[in-house]
């Protein structure tokens, strides 16, 4: 009697084992097919909606989630200049422990401490737009804007002599991007005999600032025929100077970046042309390598993006339109 | 043949659990698979036609738009305040501001009746134009000429459907549009002109967007020129980050391809709409097979599951099943060990049941018989040991003995002589090699020698005659059974009466048997002596009785019941015993004389 009870409750454990072992199977087997998505962060210069270019790459961003199955969190700073916010903001971003962080420094110096914090922390690190003076990063996603500020010296070689006086708009001091771009306008100027540059100035990333700087230069230095300025607020805000004085047939800008205030002065001739970054591009490049480098894949050390020269000719070419004219439905109300 | 020896070898149990077993993974395995293939297939084709309905879908309401454009095109052509725009003469067109203004409401009221349209704009070749947006400045001639919508729609008679791009006749003004440009002809008032109207691309864009194909599938739309009238990622294209299978597609009218390398396969499904823009759906098949696959585990576990659950369900019933018939099984070897006390406890009326039931009937009845058999045995032993226990008694001994020696005192060398030898024979007889069966005439030796002891010892009291036929001389009988029933003749029926008596000792064969009397003219018996005598109840009568029962009790267990003693009696008459047993052709060893004697 003691026998029989002992049998079947050696069967039904045995049954109940089984059945334990086929739904962990089955769990596991499922959590296999349906891995977890990758979770990762990513901290722009700004959140500004009226941005174009950061705008633009968050679309790009958006567009690589959906097609590589990543959960993206955005976090950032209301301004570009808000260096200590966004140092905060990436200690914020390591707490939450993501798979992955992109970020694009706002400044090459400060944001130093930060990034190595990521790195202690081992979550993968992927630059985009602007690195840090030491490069930490598993990857560095962004336009060579060095190479980006010979194209634009280049291009203002078309218009200006090599006698005659240039000056340069940049935008905040002791940001990687304009040491690059700046960099690379001085190189290529003075290697073709350029050599009357008048000193940098500063925008501060503000139209308003850009358009006082530059009409007050042009004021003081009226032989001033040649200006580069390094991003789309100063470009915008030193064509608006160029315009006010009425000296567009005499000074060519040369700009970069684009939003359609620069359209308009590209259609007005005051600017030349204009060097365009593919933010999009970078965005979705920037996924597209966090998501490698999660899965352990070898990824390239540095991608460039690549970068456009938009003139007043080539501007409604299909590639372009697209380039330069984000659809209204996708950019926020201005 | 091979089969039927698998089978048999093993033992019922396993025979059915196998069998259950094989059924059992049989139908889960062409369950499992059939579902499975049903149900991938059937996703396949769903997602198949999903798409293709999908995209039918989005072509037909493209078609309806442009559709609809189309009719308000020709609606403004057919409107007054706009032919008298078109047909005016220049001259007329400069004096008179209100031609243009009256146009101009015209068109905005259409323009602001419908969010679809961004703006109508009708321009001839010299340059006057008339639009719903009657502050806005058109750029010089030279930059819109050279614009598709223009300059298509002069050289075709149709509709011209322009893919999306910026829209820049006017100063300022940006807005992504499709553009459905048409000819006015020239007529003899007017100049050839055409007609503009702008479709917002956000429309279409929308349109688009929010379809959703699987995790990563899109659609996209080209426009016959290989432009991308839309595409989610026109920019990744642009900049050859990405590409598509234009020309396959350009050569499609509908339907669905396959095309790539295995994991970066895409299915492309086309529609073409009435003026050439095709609509493409892009899925990717890998999404697809990551279904498969699970469906594929799905299957497998549950297959497996229902295997486990089935094989320990097959293995239980077959032990239910079989159980009594093990417990049947087990009795059986009890018994076949020997153990007759064996019940087998199975209830029920199905077969094992009746088995159980008959087995414990059968072995029921062989213990009885076996008890019966011991019995037997046990008292054939007994009465063996009491016939030799009645052989010779010691008092009959001491008595002959006695009589010897007054016979030798008193000198009678004869009678002393002949009484020695009778008790020599008597004891050589008694104390034979201890056969059961005896002949006739043997036994009858045996008989005189005791008659001679006894008719000498008690003189002249009585006399005796033997009488048997030849024929059954040699016919064993089992011996020592005559003796007592003398001694109880003598005894009982001559020594008690004052007369001298006879006793008769008469044999033969009556067909099968063998008939022996021995017949006492004596006391007799009473009726209650008579019908207790064959009764084995020691003590009834001093002994003796109990001699004549044992003889009675020997003949029947040795021959059967229809054999024995039989008495009869009557008082002062003498007594008849007739003795019967079966006649035998069987040969007995003969150690003792044949013949037959007689003495007075």
């Amino acid at each position: 009697m003691m026998g029989k009870t002992v049998k079947w409750t050696l069967i039904s454990l045995l049954l109940t084992g089984l059945l334990a072992v086929g739904w962990s199977g089955y769990r596991t087997m499922s959590h296999t097919l349906h891995p977890k998505k990758p979770f990762i962060i990513y901290i722009p210069k700004t959140i500004d909606p009226s941005i174009e270019f950061w705008v633009v790459m968050q679309q790009g961003v958006t567009m690589a989630a959906k097609e590589f199955g990543a959960d993206i969190k955005m976090m950032g700073t209301e301004t570009e200049l808000d260096v200590e916010e966004q140092i905060d903001i990436v200690e914020e971003a390591i707490r939450s422990k993501p798979d992955a962080i992109m970020l694009a420094a706002s400044d090459y110096i400060k944001l130093i401490p930060a990034v190595q914090q990521i790195r202690e922390a081992g979550i993968p690190l992927i630059m985009v737009d602007s690195n840090v003076e030491v490069d930490l990063s598993n990857s560095f996603i962004a336009t060579d804007n060095y190479e980006a500020g010979r194209i634009s010296a280049r291009l203002l070689k078309e218009h200006v002599k090599p006698a005659e006086k240039i000056a340069i708009v940049s935008y905040i001091q002791g940001t990687g991007t304009s040491l690059d771009r700046e960099k690379g306008v001085r190189d290529e100027l003075g290697a073709s005999g350029y050599s009357n540059i008048s000193h940098t100035i500063f925008s501060e990333g503000q139209v308003q600032k850009s358009y006082e700087l530059t009409r007050e230069l042009l004021m003081k230095e009226p032989d001033i025929s040649g200006i580069v300025a390094l991003n789309e607020p100063s470009t915008v805000g030193a064509g608006k100077a160029i315009l006010n004085l009425g000296l567009q047939s005499k000074v060519s800008l040369i700009g970069f970046d684009n939003s359609n205030s620069e359209i308009r002065l590209i259609d007005r001739n005051v600017i030349q042309a204009t060097v365009i970054q593919r933010p999009f591009n970078m965005g979705y490049l920037a996924v597209k390598t966090a998501i490698s480098v999660i899965k352990g894949q070898k990824v390239e050390k540095m991608v460039d993006t690549g970068s456009k020269v938009i003139t007043k000719y080539n501007m409604y070419t299909n590639e372009n339109q697209k380039l330069l004219f984000p659809f209204e439905d996708e950019l926020p109300e201005k | 043949m091979r089969l039927m020896n698998l089978f048999s070898r093993r033992s019922i149990h396993m025979n059915i659990a196998i069998a259950f077993s094989c059924l059992i993974v049989c139908t889960t395995a062409i369950l499992s698979f059939s579902s499975y293939r049903l149900s991938s297939s059937a996703v396949t084709s769903s997602s198949i036609q999903k798409t293709s309905q999908l995209v039918e879908q989005v072509k037909i309401n493209i078609q309806t738009y442009i559709g609809n454009m189309e009719s308000i095109a020709s609606l403004v052509i057919s409107s007054r305040d706009v032919m008298r725009f078109v047909d005016a003469t220049q001259a007329d067109r400069e004096s008179d501001e209100s031609l243009k203004r009256g146009a101009s409401q015209y068109l905005r009221s259409v323009v602001q009746s419908r969010k679809d349209i961004a703006s109508i704009l009708y321009v001839n070749k010299s340059g006057d134009f008339v639009s719903d947006q009657s502050h806005a400045i058109m750029k010089s001639k030279s930059e819109w000429t050279q614009q598709d919508w223009y300059r298509l729609a002069l050289t075709s008679s149709e509709e011209v459907v322009s893919p999306s791009h910026v829209q820049h006749i006017f100063e300022d003004q940006y807005r992504w549009v499709v553009s459905i440009s048409r000819k006015l002809p020239e007529s003899d008032r007017s100049q050839e002109g055409v007609l503009l109207v702008d479709l917002n691309y956000n429309v279409i864009n929308d349109l688009c967007r929010q379809i959703e194909l699987g995790q990563r599938g899109y659609v996209f739309i080209v426009s016959p020129s290989c432009d991308l009238v839309y595409h989610p990622q026109q920019q990744l294209i642009h900049s050859e980050l990405k590409s598509e299978q234009m020309q396959t597609v350009l050569d499609m009218r509908e339907g669905s391809i396959k095309l790539g390398k295995a994991e970066d396969s895409k299915m492309y499904t086309v529609a073409t709409t009435s003026f050439g823009w095709k609509i493409v759906a892009v899925t990717y098949p890998d999404e697809l097979i990551e279904n498969k696959h699970q469906m594929q585990t799905s299957a497998a576990l549950w297959g497996v599951l229902c295997l486990i659950v089935g094989l320990t369900i097959s293995i239980i019933l077959s032990y239910a099943l079989t159980k009594p018939l093990k417990n049947l099984e087990m009795h059986m070897k009890k018994a076949e060990r020997g153990n007759f006390d064996v019940r087998v406890d199975i209830e029920g009326t199905h077969e094992i049941g009746k088995l159980a039931r008959t087995f414990n009937l059968m072995i029921s009845r062989i213990k009885e018989l076996m008890n019966q058999i011991v019995q037997e045995q046990e008292m054939k032993r007994r009465s063996e040991l009491k016939a030799l226990q009645s052989q010779i008694q010691p008092h009959f001994l001491y008595n002959t003995l006695d009589s010897i020696i007054w016979m030798a005192e008193s000198g009678k060398v004869d009678d002393v002589v002949e009484m020695t030898t009778a008790l020599s024979r008597l004891l050589r007889s008694s104390i034979s090699k201890g056969e059961e069966l005896v002949p006739v005439s043997v036994e009858l030796d045996h008989i005189r020698s005791y008659l001679t002891i006894q008719s000498r010892r008690y003189r002249k009291k009585f006399t005796y005659s033997i009488d048997v036929e030849d024929s059954i001389l040699a016919a064993p009988i089992l011996k020592l059974v005559l003796q007592p029933i003398v001694e109880n003749a003598i005894y009982h029926g001559i020594k008690p009466n004052p007369d001298q008596g006879h006793i008769q000792i008469h044999g033969w064969r009556e067909a099968d048997s063998i008939l022996l009397t021995i017949a006492d003219d004596g006391e007799g018996m009473d009726p209650e002596k008579l019908r207790t005598i064959l009764m084995d109840k020691p003590g009834v009568s001093g002994g003796t009785g109990v001699g004549i029962a044992n003889v009675n009790h020997r003949i029947q267990l040795y021959f059967g019941q229809d054999y024995g003693l039989h008495y009869e009696s009557e008082r002062e008459e003498g007594t008849i015993v007739t003795l019967r047993i079966p006649y035998m052709e069987g040969e007995v060893k003969d150690d003792g004389k044949n013949g037959k004697m007689d003495v007075d």
